[in-house]
């Protein structure tokens, strides 16, 4: 807790910090509201018959996949705030200047680690809190508010994973630009590369298992209800599976990180 | 005394470069230590390894008779190579955070900043301080809860003709408090006005270390002329107690033992009927005595 409330004063007056976070919060809202209002489309506008193809479904349980599924994109705000909060310390030298005041350099990690769970928790948070408020602003009722649920433990699995996955190259790059640029690739291109090579030549989708792409096998494009029974292929592996092979992701980040942190000179 | 810190057999290595060759030496309480050197000694990674921002390869160190590093590191004010602030805080929230992570002088702050001087800039942002200020608010973060123990590498960095004269008071007052201090430095003159004690460092290899009046003992040296030199030698190679003899243009530079003074040298030279045109004691400065250590 003590380390919690030293990251918070760090932060609480960065401004890059609320604007990351501003970027989130809003964008996530109006992208949601708009699908729910069916007027994301494909090519053209709803005037001139386009497509749609997301969606517009807000009722639980889908409601959560849809909400699962944008908020996995729109994390890439706070994985790069994430990216930014540590390489600041290694470009200010504060890092450095915190182990001298008189941190273990195990505490400096926990420290973003820390970070990295209380985004992970205030992302699902506010995800979750989006899902009423749109279910209520349509409906006016809540009815069936928990069906379909663990699909935001999904979403905190998933936040953690990408999060994790943003400190880990952060404490490996230890500067901002070159971190955000290879997050960035990684988890766009890639990811999808690797991800392809391997499904082509494995016997199975074990390219599903990639850092990134087992906890976005969690949740998947929402696909609107008329084109669905077109689209769903059976799944590779169970939910189960991934949840596990995410946790074990984190859990490596977490190691490695901690063994270059505390074997390496700052 | 009480060792304050004590330093094993440290050596450390960057690829291979060998930046520290088993270093050992203690620094007492009560003590300004100076930790000499040429730029790229070793000085600072010295510092780096027993503040535990770098690793050594081999060797240990503890700080107060064994306790746990970081813990002594709550009690140890410390400036490390450049000031680490965040820049987009301002002096005050920063030094909020030194005390947070130290557990020191929450409720100092005022004071600290008055003492370097910064005071009046408390609220700026740290970006917008020049590189004397930044250097400043280093020091005062180091002083923040007044700990006992300050380890101060080139504390006068960046800073003007005063501010160097004002760190020069502030260190031999906390000294006289019973701070103990360690200094890191290449400004010889620094460390000649301030420093009870030394270690000498020259490519990662310790030279010497100690009481400053033992392992610099100044041999003093004499310097005579005369009307007729030629005369004035002659009649000193009678005299007991001169060492060395060293004619250099028209004055003769005598290295004397500790025992002879001036007054001595003059007397002599009367009673041989010698009349000095020229009697002058050379105190051998500490920069002669490093350069002569660090030179070969």
């Amino acid at each position: 807790m003590k380390l919690l409330a030293i990251e918070w004063l760090k932060i609480k007056r960065y401004r890059t910090f609320w604007i990351l976070i501003g970027f989130f919060v809003v964008l996530l809202f109006l992208w949601n509201y708009e699908a729910m209002k069916g007027n994301i489309m494909l090519g053209n506008s709803k005037k001139n018959h386009g497509i749609s193809i997301v969606n517009s479904d807000y009722s639980f349980p889908q409601a959560w996949s849809n909400l699962g599924y944008w908020g996995s994109l729109f994390i890439i705000f706070i994985s790069i705030l994430v990216i930014i909060l540590t390489t600041n310390e290694y470009t200010y030298r504060t890092n450095r200047q915190n182990v001298i005041d008189g941190w273990k350099r195990q505490q400096f990690f926990h420290s973003k680690v820390l970070v990295v769970v209380m985004l992970s928790i205030f992302s699902s948070l506010f995800v979750v809190l989006l899902g009423a408020v749109l279910r209520l602003s349509q409906s006016g009722s809540l009815t069936g508010f928990f069906t379909g649920f663990h699909q935001m433990a999904y979403f905190f699995l998933l936040s953690l994973d990408y999060l994790g996955f943003a400190l880990f190259i952060a404490i490996w790059i230890k500067r901002s630009g070159l971190a955000i640029g290879l997050f960035l690739l990684y988890s766009t291109i890639i990811e999808t590369i690797l991800k392809a090579v391997v499904n082509n030549y494995a016997d199975k989708s074990y390219g599903n298992f990639l850092p990134l792409q087992a906890s976005d096998e969690l949740l998947p494009f929402p696909f609107p209800q008329m084109i669905k029974p077109m689209m769903s292929a059976s799944p590779s592996f169970s939910m189960h599976t991934y949840a596990l092979v995410a946790v074990g992701w984190c859990l490596v980040y977490y190691f490695v990180a901690r063994a270059m942190l505390l074997r390496n000179d700052w | 005394m009480a060792t304050i810190l004590s330093i094993q057999n440290i050596h450390k290595s960057y690829g291979p470069i060998r930046a520290l060759n088993n270093v050992s030496f203690e620094v007492p309480e009560g003590s300004v230590f100076g930790v000499l050197g040429p730029n790229g000694s070793g000085k600072t990674t010295l510092l780096g390894i027993v503040l535990d921002v770098l690793k050594a390869k081999s060797g240990s160190y503890n700080w107060f008779n064994g306790m746990p590093n970081n813990a002594a590191r709550q009690q140890i004010g410390a400036l490390l190579e450049t000031p680490n602030f965040y820049h987009y805080l301002s002096a005050w929230n920063n030094l909020e955070i030194t005390s947070a992570i130290s557990g020191r002088g929450k409720d100092d702050r005022d004071r600290v900043l008055k003492q370097v001087g910064l005071f009046e800039r408390k609220d700026s942002r740290f970006q917008t301080f020049s590189l004397g200020m930044k250097q400043r608010l280093a020091i005062g973060a180091a002083l923040l809860g007044r700990p006992k123990v300050l380890v101060l590498d080139e504390p006068t960095n960046g800073l003007d003709p005063a501010g160097i004269a004002e760190i020069r008071e502030l260190i031999l007052a906390l000294n006289r408090e019973g701070f103990t201090i360690i200094i890191a430095s290449h400004l010889l003159d620094e460390v000649e006005k301030v420093c009870t004690h030394v270690a000498i460092l020259k490519k990662g290899e310790l030279l010497l270390d100690g009481p400053v009046n033992e392992v610099l003992l100044s041999e003093d040296q004499v310097e005579v002329s005369a009307g007729d030199i030629e005369r004035l030698r002659q009649a000193l190679t009678e005299m007991t107690g001169i060492k060395k003899m060293n004619v250099v243009n028209n004055t003769i530079l005598l290295t004397c033992a500790p025992a002879i003074t001036p007054l001595q040298v003059n007397e002599f030279c009367i009673s041989k009927g010698i009349t000095l045109s020229h009697l002058m004691l050379r105190k051998k400065s500490l920069e002669t005595k490093f350069m002569e250590l660090t030179n070969n």
